[in-house]
């Protein structure tokens, strides 16, 4: 007895095994193949470390002045030069990746999270909650991104967290639109219409049903949004908006020091480079998971 | 592969015609400077916009660079110092008690609008201007208050006949005749006050050799040639617009593009790059000013006199002046510039001593430092060039005693307000001084008398106060200088500021400008100034 049922389940085991590979397992496959989106990943991670390890490989202080040094070019003790209060450039792209990341991912989290919420709740109820909600969205469509996130920050008074929530404020109508359109044609599914005559509640159908069933393009738009993001809060911060002194933001660092782009030139050279870095990063990133989860352009 | 290779060729299409933008607006400019047979309008570029150009309604250098060129004075300055020359009075008397003053006054001159300046017009403007209150006339308090206080000066102002005007005072002012001669004081056309009201400051009309034509805020004012001018053969030029271009680099770029004719606020970093260009030239004002951070000694924590010594005690002027000022400048320790009559140079500076500022902190009961708000200036300041860069060297060093200091700024007219109403914990400001006398500096800006107007910090001490109203009164040089000394002691000891630097500001100006004398109180006449 004891014999059979092992054998049970040894038969009832295996064919999952084999034929069917978990769907993050065949993502991850198409994903490797596709070389511009592992590069992109790498430079992403290279960034993250960068971001934990920043306290632990800096050199120097981000806020460390040492005004005898100004201006120095690039050499062995400083790396990238340092910058007209003689701070070390390297340390402080270092510690400007933490910010960057943060205030990329934090401020993209915040619109994923609204966004998807008002997005299934105008998709699948429709009618008047639907028009509200959408009409909303256009409205701040209507507005320049940035222009919008000035503004944002304007009422809310300029500071780096004042700028990840402009910045999310700003994203939240992308995912919203994502969202509603996806939840709109999964609900015409038929596995939701039996999921609805079986009597199961609204929020059941909502979050273990459509939401899983509408959240890859999220994903995919989420890694892009995070490009834009990083750019977003460099502008901020090169407009003096976002972050303050003395953080080490890679916009701010462009804009203290645009005025030595003759004397200085490795001042701006090296915060440009950061930031065209992660975002490129972020951009084959995102494209590629494009290719792998986005299901219309599935080969 | 075909579509990167067209947004290639798009993209260095759109590279090139830019280029080829750039290339024909050069070769314009230098085409029509060869034919345009000579250059009459000056345009000057500063950082701020004025605030009124009415110039009693405020004390803010901007607004009296232009109506320096509008207004006129009884007396005016030599051209480089603060000695007194004739302006619309051509002769005085003084009566020898020093209470009488008798002005004879230049004949047919006219206002812009064709009003007759004369005796009654100068009464006229000083009833205005006595009547008023600190909000609308803060410069007023240059003569010890208005009419209602018991501190003014000025008993009456009376015309003995249609060209000779008699000042009565109720106690001697030793800096009298150099008051009258400072820029808030240009003599307004009665009948152009009475038409506008409250809107005369943006309609001004004065006698000076440039009338006003148009004010665009924040962007520019335009003004032109007065043809009727007394002074025959002035002005040179015939118009002149002063235009805004707060960022200073962006301020040289125009300038070496020839967008415009002269600037100011040069960046000392900058020197060497116009020195360079054989199309610019530097220009030097003689430095007569103040940089300094103030703090509002109402607020807490900054009510307390040893958290402000300490302060004073954390601040590394000499690293500031050196990457800052190009080394042009001198650290400060005096709340006046050693330039002027009655420095005291025995103030001994609060040496830059963090441990010594640390102690300060514990036994003024913060141990563990504090957090405040540290205000700076938005735009070039003749005694500042680049405030926001000095402010984040206080803020490290600050740090480094456990003080946070949280870097703000705001437009420039916004800061001068809330400042005047004392709603910053601390804020960078600086002085340039209109008339030269220690009083300018030292009464006006820390004198009791003048909260509301230019004493921001909120600082009142009666014993400074008395000594100050001594030295006004008193009329021997020697004694008053004694009396300044002092009074830099107590001021020293108090600590509402901490004195940063003395500068020597820069301009900047194409090479074939010519007449322009920059005078250290920060704004001239440009009556001489042409183009060669």
């Amino acid at each position: 007895m004891a014999e059979l049922a092992k054998n049970m389940m040894e038969i009832e085991s295996k064919p999952v095994e084999e034929k069917l590979t978990p769907p993050w397992k065949e993502a991850w496959k198409s994903f490797c193949k596709n070389r511009l989106a592992l590069i992109g990943l790498g430079i992403v991670i290279f960034f993250i470390l960068i971001a934990f390890l920043a306290p632990y490989v800096a050199p120097f202080g981000y806020k460390e002045q040492h005004l005898a040094d100004r201006m120095m070019p690039p050499s062995s003790k400083h790396w990238f030069g340092t910058d007209d209060f003689g701070r070390d450039i390297f340390t402080r792209i270092l510690y400007g990746a933490r910010i960057s990341l943060w205030v990329g991912f934090f401020s993209v989290l915040g619109s994923v999270v609204i966004g998807t919420i008002l997005g299934i709740i105008s998709g699948y109820y429709g009618g008047l909650v639907d028009a509200i909600i959408s009409r909303i969205f256009d409205i701040m469509l209507a507005f320049p991104s940035t222009l919008l996130a000035i503004a944002v920050v304007a009422i809310l008074g300029p500071s780096l967290q004042n700028a990840l929530i402009a910045i999310a404020v700003v994203n939240v109508p992308n995912f919203g639109r994502l969202v509603r359109s996806k939840v709109l044609s999964v609900k015409q599914e038929e596995y939701i219409m039996a999921a609805r005559a079986v009597g199961m509640r609204d929020t059941r159908i909502l979050f273990y049903h459509i939401l899983p069933n509408s959240i890859s393009p999220v994903i995919v738009q989420a890694t892009l949004a995070i490009a834009t993001a990083i750019i977003e809060a460099a502008a901020l911060g090169f407009l003096g908006l976002g972050a303050q002194p003395p953080t080490p933001e890679w916009g701010k660092m462009l804009a203290d020091s645009k005025e030595y782009l003759v004397q200085a030139p490795w001042t701006l050279f090296f915060p440009g480079i950061a930031i065209m870095l992660t975002v490129l990063g972020f951009n084959l990133m995102g494209d590629g998971l494009q290719d792998v989860l986005d299901p219309k352009l599935k080969q | 592969m075909t579509k990167t290779l067209k947004w290639l060729l798009i993209s260095i299409l759109a590279v090139s015609m830019f280029l080829v933008g750039c290339g024909s607006k050069t070769n314009g400019t230098a085409g029509s400077k060869k034919t345009a047979p000579k250059k009459d309008t000056l345009v000057f570029a500063r950082g701020g916009d004025s605030t009124s150009l009415d110039p009693i309604t405020t004390t803010e250098g901007e607004t009296f660079k232009v109506t320096q060129n509008i207004f006129e004075t009884l007396l005016t300055y030599g051209k480089q110092d603060t000695t007194i020359h004739p302006g619309l009075a051509k002769s005085w008397t003084v009566s020898p008690d020093g209470l009488t003053y008798t002005f004879k006054l230049q004949q047919g001159v006219k206002f812009q609008d064709g009003t007759d300046f004369n005796a009654d017009a100068v009464v006229f403007n000083f009833d205005r201007w006595m009547n008023g209150d600190s909000d609308k006339f803060p410069y007023y308090t240059m003569f010890g208050g208005y009419k209602k206080d018991a501190g003014h000066v000025i008993k009456e102002v009376k015309a003995v006949d249609a060209n000779t005007v008699q000042f009565v005072l109720k106690r001697s002012q030793a800096p009298f005749l150099k008051n009258l001669a400072m820029s808030p004081f240009g003599i307004a056309s009665p009948t152009a006050v009475q038409k506008w009201g409250d809107k005369f400051r943006e309609h001004p009309v004065g006698t000076g050799p440039f009338k006003f034509v148009e004010w665009k805020q924040n962007d520019h004012i335009t003004l032109e040639k007065n043809p009727d001018y007394w002074q025959k053969g002035l002005p040179k030029l015939n118009k002149v617009i002063f235009r805004v271009i707060p960022d200073n680099t962006a301020r040289l770029n125009a300038l070496a593009n020839g967008e415009v004719d002269l600037m100011d606020g040069l960046n000392n970093s900058d020197e060497a790059t116009v020195k360079s260009n054989s199309n610019l030239q530097v220009i030097e004002r003689p430095s007569m000013n103040v940089g300094y951070l103030a703090f509002t000694v109402t607020r807490k924590p900054f009510d307390n006199k040893l958290v402000r010594q300490a302060l004073n005690m954390a601040v590394d002027k000499k690293s500031i002046i050196q990457s800052f000022y190009g080394g042009q400048a001198i650290p400060a320790k005096n709340p006046m510039p050693p330039s002027i009559e009655g420095y005291n140079d025995a103030v001994q500076e609060y040496p830059y001593d963090l441990d010594k500022a640390k102690q300060l902190l514990v036994q003024a009961g913060y141990p563990k430092g504090f957090t405040m708000d540290l205000w700076a200036m938005p735009v070039a300041r003749p005694y500042m060039p680049e405030a926001q860069k000095v402010a984040e060297v206080i803020q490290e060093s600050f740090s480094k005693i456990g003080v946070k200091a949280n870097i703000k700024t705001v437009d420039w007219a916004t800061y001068l307000d809330k400042a005047a109403k004392g709603q910053f914990d601390a804020f960078m400001l600086g002085w340039t001084g209109d008339n030269g006398d220690a009083d300018n500096f030292l009464y006006t800006l820390l004198d009791k008398d003048s909260i509301g107007s230019n004493n921001y910090s909120y600082y009142s001490n009666d014993q400074l106060h008395n000594i100050l109203i001594q030295a006004q009164t008193e009329s021997d040089q020697t004694k008053r200088n004694d009396l300044y000394k002092q009074a830099q002691v107590i001021i020293h000891d108090d600590a509402p500021w901490i004195p940063l630097v003395h500068s020597t500001p820069l301009l900047a100006a194409t090479k074939d400008l010519t007449g322009y004398v920059p005078h250290p109180t920060g704004s001239e006449v440009l009556s001489n100034v042409e183009f060669k």
